[in-house]
């Protein structure tokens, strides 16, 4: 079994986690095009090479983000969200002309 | 017995100590550390199992477990190996795979057919016409079977354990003890895995010296300085079974499957010696030199009186020096090698004066009784794998096979080794092991003790390095020599066949060939169709073979055909060690032991533990369910609910995070209000719902469906991992213990216990939530429609479960409050037209589909999903789920996943049917087509054994449409 | 000794079947009941001597808070408390009670095995006056009923760990005062080194409604060993030996 290095809880077996899907930057939900929406929401870039994926360590509920080559399977860096997420997100109120 | 040594002979077995036990009826007499094999072989009973397809007899072949011959049948256990199992005082023991007796197997006739069942003969013979196969499969899988499992044996009791070493080591020979000894010296912890039952490997019984002593003298030293060491740990008869990421090892042990994580993992595996292929090269009697070698030093047994050597090495010579010392008679040795390069053991052996023939095969093996070796047709060799036609007979009773080797690569190649054919060498090699998997002795095609030695001290070198604890400069890699053991074709084709490629399946050279012939040249390719190496024996002996037949039929390098992937297991493990002990955790409400104790049939939902009803003396279950039901809408009823989800939602940004979470709107929500929450993923579909209760401006206390819990909060962790709001979520699920009480009579059976909330329809209306306490338990009230009646939710800390079903049973015992389980549970809602997610919801349903609308605000900037759903308004809605009752009451009552038909065509499923006691009919809900989705549409539905069911749609819910009842 | 019976008292262990089917005898600790022993009252010598081998008990019905949120540890830290520097580690306190740092949001303490501490209390007071608004990034949790807590003690506790649990918890691997956030028994626990007194001790806090199952899986891997439950008066025995 492989092991996975949680940035809170260290090397455990890879079982001690859920996986999250792979890391995208959402596009904006309003004036994205319902292409981009769709491959946001339902296409993965399952890419050969080097990916970025959400990783739960499941015991203390802990979210954080991997490195990964998809092609040796090698967890290159583990991190924490807040070195991507640094703060709150905020969403703009909808235009009314978009609403039907 | 007769054919017993003495001491020295038989490291493994105790003279003092005489075990009988039976075979085939046959009293049979071992030495306490016998092997069922080296038993019976002391007893000259050499024929121990019939071959699968052929029903050919079999004997042992490498006296080391490694191969399908010994496959014998214990009570308890089918496919033992007699080569392995130990045997105890009445052990009753069996061949396997023949029909009669062992010795006269009447299904040995198959032999004579073997013409007529080439390769690929059950896939041709028997799937034409259509349907054949089911008739033929039941016949032939009574003829090619293996063992009899016993159906009534009780299983022992098997269990799973992890451990955690610096580094492991498989395999305890000289490399392995030499390299833990090396890297002992260090502060770390050594694991040596050896699946025999004594540290030694090739030691215990391989000629390394014209003496014959240096092998028993190395091996005291090595093991000597492992037991010294309290560093290492050695566990012997166990089998490390295969290599998994980040070197992960299983190890067998008896009953134990144990987890290792090695830091780093050394492979001593050793190499296992292969068979020459010529006419009857599976006659009992026919072994690998090496597993002669092991039955006189092991276990003290002379295999034979007359023996014949086929080598084309310089080991066999070694053998024949060991069978010689032992009192037996070399008839011959017969080697491959046309112009032999000897070492000193051979050339001992042949100072001895015994006959070699040079250039000479063994053409084809003969047994005057059907099943052992009497004679061999020793022929000339005049070029690759072709003899002249005239043979010299010599009688023997053992012939030793020494051609070659293949390492043990399996654990190596599932850690990603790369294992290839080098033509010079003749010989299967490895290169490309992961940085943290070392190879040590002949597993890397090392054959000269020094060298094995050497290369061990180098590997340990290279592994403490790694682990930090030396920084040593590291020499030369160790050269392999440039003698190679193995010759390159000890393959000798005869007009009559029976040259076995592979034991375990009856494979000859000619199948292999005709498989190449039928277009299948990539060597997996062979293997799937031929079934050659997919035997229990994993090909171990038949891959090298294979390999080379394959090459030379398709007229290409053994490298260029490819080798097939060695994938775990390394040898066949019981279903035990898989089964045996495992955890599937249960959990259980606070109020358990109550239901337990009004009868309640507890249903596992999930991993908690449920009433499913209360079973009443002398009525059935249906009408135990109903009697519950009516109780709730006439009078008033207890359902624990306990298992609902429960999530703290606080902070300052709650409301905003609910609103971004959920589908409503959640800011605006007064406090003291529930509201109905609804989820749905990115892509719009809906995946929980719970009600959402504010308890303060900054604090929600969120349920949500028992089975959606876990994943919920987890969402909701990682969306505010993201979003970064000010808020907290907490999974309190466990915390709480709760209780719906339901029913006309609730409130008055509530104000007996609760006398700090007003509970008056004014005071406390549909959809309030207050704080309070029942019976002086600190409580959460929610008014909830949950079942469609006047009712109350009372969410309690968990310790105090107990304590309030106590308090609500008393002071409901003047209205005679009676629990209902989730059965009634389940038709109360249903009669509300209630979906529950995951039932009536699948992997597709968005809230439309489901008219659930109402429960999504358009208002709001973001939520997940939003987009989606508003980009799904755009298109036709393609399905619907509505409400229908069936129309005639003495029609089967329809089930989930039954179709909806509209003519012939398939247009949607039943998802929830049930009678409903209150309305006296059959209800339901399904998916049907848009046009057919208005009220007063009729559907039709094939229920069980195709009987076709008329239903109505009708608009939801079918009980109380007003919802009058719950807002009283 | 009075004989008290946990079948009424308002807050009941969800093991309380277990116990009273394994005749326990049950004293006020605080105002909880725990078990204090198994059978009569020869039996503490024994449970004690068992306790320094291999024994679990069942804390469950003492006290025990957690809290989480940005602020949550400068506000434990204020309220007198000493923090652990690191997550993942446990300082305890000279009221006896155990305060754990789970991340760098959240504190969980425990109360000490005699239910003398009073810090439990006191914080759990104090939240409720200044974070009732939950305004402040502090957010009480309640883990006194989320969370059962058994001890499983003795110098066989870590060998028996290895059956049910993929981290490895050997004592000189997994140090007094540290804490694996982990499985045991395909259940998600928080396992606490409090070595007591000599003794080599591990709490074990996982889901409450889940604690029967885990019981009969601890009792089950450690029957090899011969371990069995213990009453608290075992543990705490173990505290006056050094």
């Amino acid at each position: 079994m492989k092991l996975l290095t949680c940035p809170l809880n260290g090397k455990r077996n890879i079982s001690e986690f859920t996986y999250g899907g792979e890391y995208h930057a959402m596009p904006d939900h309003l004036t994205s095009s319902p292409r981009d929406w769709a491959e946001h929401v339902f296409f993965h870039d399952n890419v050969a090479g080097i990916v970025t994926e959400w990783w739960c360590h499941t015991a203390s509920s802990f979210w954080f983000l991997a490195e990964r080559n998809t092609i040796t399977d090698e967890v290159i860096r583990t991190f924490k969200a807040d070195e991507i997420y640094q703060q709150r997100v905020e969403f703009t109120a909808v235009a009314s002309e978009t609403q039907s | 017995m007769k054919s017993r040594l003495s001491a020295p002979y038989g490291t493994l077995i105790d003279r003092e100590s005489t075990i009988e036990f039976k075979f085939e009826n046959k009293t049979i007499s071992g030495f306490e550390g016998d092997t069922i094999a080296s038993a019976l072989v002391a007893n000259k009973q050499w024929l121990l199992s019939r071959s699968f397809k052929y029903h050919r007899p079999r004997g042992p072949l490498t006296m080391a477990g490694q191969d399908a011959n010994t496959m014998v049948q214990l009570p308890s256990a089918p496919n033992a190996l007699a080569d392995k199992e130990v045997i105890k005082e009445g052990m009753l023991v069996t061949g396997q795979n023949y029909t009669g007796s062992l010795e006269k197997d009447s299904g040995a006739l198959l032999g004579l057919f073997s013409r007529f069942l080439p390769v690929g003969f059950y896939y041709k013979a028997f799937f034409k016409p259509r349907g054949m196969w089911e008739k033929w499969a039941p016949l032939i899988r009574k003829k090619a079977g293996l063992g009899i499992i016993d159906q009534q044996l009780k299983s022992p009791y098997y269990d799973k354990q992890y451990k955690f070493y610096d580094v492991v080591i498989v395999g305890g020979g000289p490399a392995g003890m030499q390299a833990a000894i090396d890297i002992a010296v260090h502060d770390c912890e050594v694991l040596i895995v050896d699946e025999n039952p004594i540290l030694g490997g090739s030691l215990n019984y391989a000629r390394l010296d014209t003496e014959g002593t240096r092998a028993k003298s190395l091996r005291t030293e090595l093991v000597n300085a492992v037991e010294a060491n309290s560093n290492i740990t050695v566990m012997t008869n166990a089998v490390c079974n295969g290599w998994f990421a980040d070197n992960w090892l299983p190890i067998i042990r008896g009953n134990r499957l144990y987890k290792v994580r090695a830091t780093h993992t050394i492979l001593c595996t050793g190499a296992l010696e292969q068979p020459a292929l010529f006419h009857n090269n599976d006659l009992p009697g026919v072994v690998m030199s090496s597993a002669a070698q092991r039955l006189l030093h092991l276990y003290g047994v002379k295999p034979g009186s007359a023996a014949v050597i086929l080598t084309g090495n310089n080991d066999g010579y070694g053998t024949a020096l060991d069978l010689h010392d032992a009192g037996v008679e070399i008839q011959a040795i017969v080697d491959l090698r046309e112009a032999p390069d000897y070492d000193d053991i051979a050339k001992a052996a042949v100072a001895r004066g015994i006959t070699v023939k040079t250039g000479y095969a063994v053409y084809a093996a003969h047994s005057s009784k059907a099943s052992h070796i009497t004679s061999v047709d020793v022929r000339k060799i005049i070029s690759q794998g072709v003899c002249v036609d005239d043979g010299e007979i010599i009688n023997c009773d053992l012939l030793c096979m020494s051609v070659g080797y293949t390492p043990a690569y399996q654990l190596a190649c599932q850690a990603g080794g790369q294992l290839s054919y080098d033509d010079q060498s003749a010989m299967f090699t490895l290169s490309n092991c992961p940085d943290t998997l070392h190879l040590a002795g002949s597993v890397n095609s090392l054959w000269q003790i020094e060298s094995v030695l050497a290369e061990a001290t180098r590997t340990a070198a290279i592994t403490s390095n790694a682990l930090g604890f030396t920084d040593v400069t590291l020499g030369e890699a160790i050269p392999r020599g440039n003698i190679s053991p193995n010759h390159p074709w000890p393959i000798f084709p005869h007009p009559k066949g029976k040259e076995f490629v592979d034991y375990d399946e009856d494979l000859t050279i000619a199948d292999i060939v005709n498989a190449t012939g039928d277009g299948y040249e990539h060597i997996q390719l062979v293997k799937r169709y031929s079934t050659c190496g997919m035997g229990p024996s994993q090909g171990r002996h038949s891959a090298l073979a294979a390999a080379r037949i394959v090459a030379a039929a398709t007229h290409r390098t053994v490298a260029q055909t490819g080798v097939t992937t060695a994938r775990p297991p390394f040898s066949a493990e019981q279903l035990g060690h898989s089964a045996g002990r495992s955890f599937y955790p249960a959990r259980r409400s606070n109020m358990h032991y109550r239901h337990i104790e009004s009868g309640a049939e507890m249903l596992q939902a999930g991993a908690w533990f449920r009433p499913a009803f209360y079973k009443q003396d002398n009525i059935t279950r249906q009408d135990a369910i109903n009697a519950e039901v009516r109780n709730v809408r006439n009078n008033v009823g207890l359902v624990d609910v306990s298992t609902l989800g429960g999530l703290e939602v606080r902070g300052p940004d709650a409301g905003e995070f609910l609103n971004r979470f959920y589908t409503f709107g959640f800011v605006k929500q007064p406090v003291g209000r529930a509201r109905y929450a609804l989820l749905t993923n990115e892509a719009g579909v809906v995946i929980d719902d719970g009600v959402a209760c504010r308890f303060g401006d900054n604090h929600y206390y969120v349920t949500a469906t028992t089975g959606g819990v876990d994943r919920v909060y987890q969402n909701m962790l990682k969306w505010n991992a993201q979003w970064r709001l000010d808020v907290d979520v907490a999974n309190v699920t466990s915390a709480y213990c709760g209780v719906n009480i339901a029913g006309p009579n609730a409130r008055r059976v509530l104000e007996t216990v609760c006398n700090d909330v007003d509970l008056s329809s004014a005071a406390f209306p549909y959809m309030g939530v207050r704080i309070g306490s029942v019976d002086g338990i600190p409580a959460r009230l929610i008014r909830v429609g949950f079942v469609g009646e006047l009712g109350y939710e009372i969410h309690v800390p968990q310790q105090y479960g107990a304590a309030l079903w106590d308090a609500l049973i008393k002071a409901g015992s003047e209205h005679s409050i009676k629990p209902f389980g989730i059965e009634a549970q389940r038709v109360l809602r249903l009669e509300k037209g209630h979906i529950i997610i995951g039932q009536d919801t699948d992997a597709m349903s968005n809230p439309n589909e489901v008219q659930m609308n109402w429960a999504v605000s358009k208002k709001k900037p973001f939520f997940v999903g939003g987009r989606t759903l508003s980009e799904l308004e755009k298109k036709p809605s393609l399905r619907s789920l509505v409400g229908f009752i069936v129309n005639d009451m003495d029609s089967p009552i329809p089930q989930e996943s039954h179709l909806i038909l509209e003519g012939n065509q398939m247009t949607g499923r039943v998802t929830s049917c049930s009678y409903s006691p209150t309305l006296e009919k059959a209800i339901g809900l399904a998916y049907v087509s848009p046009s057919s989705a208005t009220n007063g549409s009729s559907i039709v539905i094939k229920s069980s054994n195709g009987i076709l069911v008329c239903a109505t749609v009708v608009g939801l819910p079918f009980y109380d449409p007003n919802t009058a009842r719950q807002e009283l | 000794m009075a004989i008290l019976d946990p079948t009424t008292a308002p807050r009941r262990s969800q093991l309380n079947q277990r116990h009273v089917s394994s005749h326990a005898l049950f004293k006020e600790l605080g105002s909880n009941l725990v078990v204090s022993h198994y059978g009569d009252n020869d039996s503490i010598i024994e449970e004690h001597s068992q306790a320094q081998t291999l024994a679990i008990c069942d804390l469950s019905t003492l006290p025990r808070i957690g809290f989480k949120g940005a602020g949550a540890p400068s506000w434990v830290e204020a309220q007198k408390l000493n923090l652990p520097a690191m997550a993942n580690t446990t300082v305890l306190q000279g009221s006896g009670s155990l305060v754990a740092k789970l991340s760098d949001q959240e504190i969980l303490v425990l109360s000490d095995i005699f239910a003398q501490s009073k810090d439990v209390f006191h914080l759990s007071e104090q939240a409720k006056i200044y974070h009732k608004n939950y305004d402040k990034q502090v957010y009480s949790l309640p883990r006194d009923d989320s969370h059962c807590w058994l001890a499983v003690s003795g110098t066989l506790a870590s060998e028996m760990f290895s059956k049910i649990c993929g981290v490895d918890l050997r004592t000189h691997k997994f140090s007094h005062s540290h804490i694996a956030q982990t499985s045991v028994a395909k259940t998600n626990a928080v396992v606490i080194r409090n070595d007591l007194g000599s003794t080599p001790v591990f709490y074990v806090l996982s889901d409450i409604s889940g604690v029967e199952f885990l019981w009969d899986c601890l009792l089950d891997a450690m029957q090899e060993y011969g371990g069995y439950a213990v009453g608290v008066s075992a543990l705490q025995r173990l505290t006056k030996e050094h």
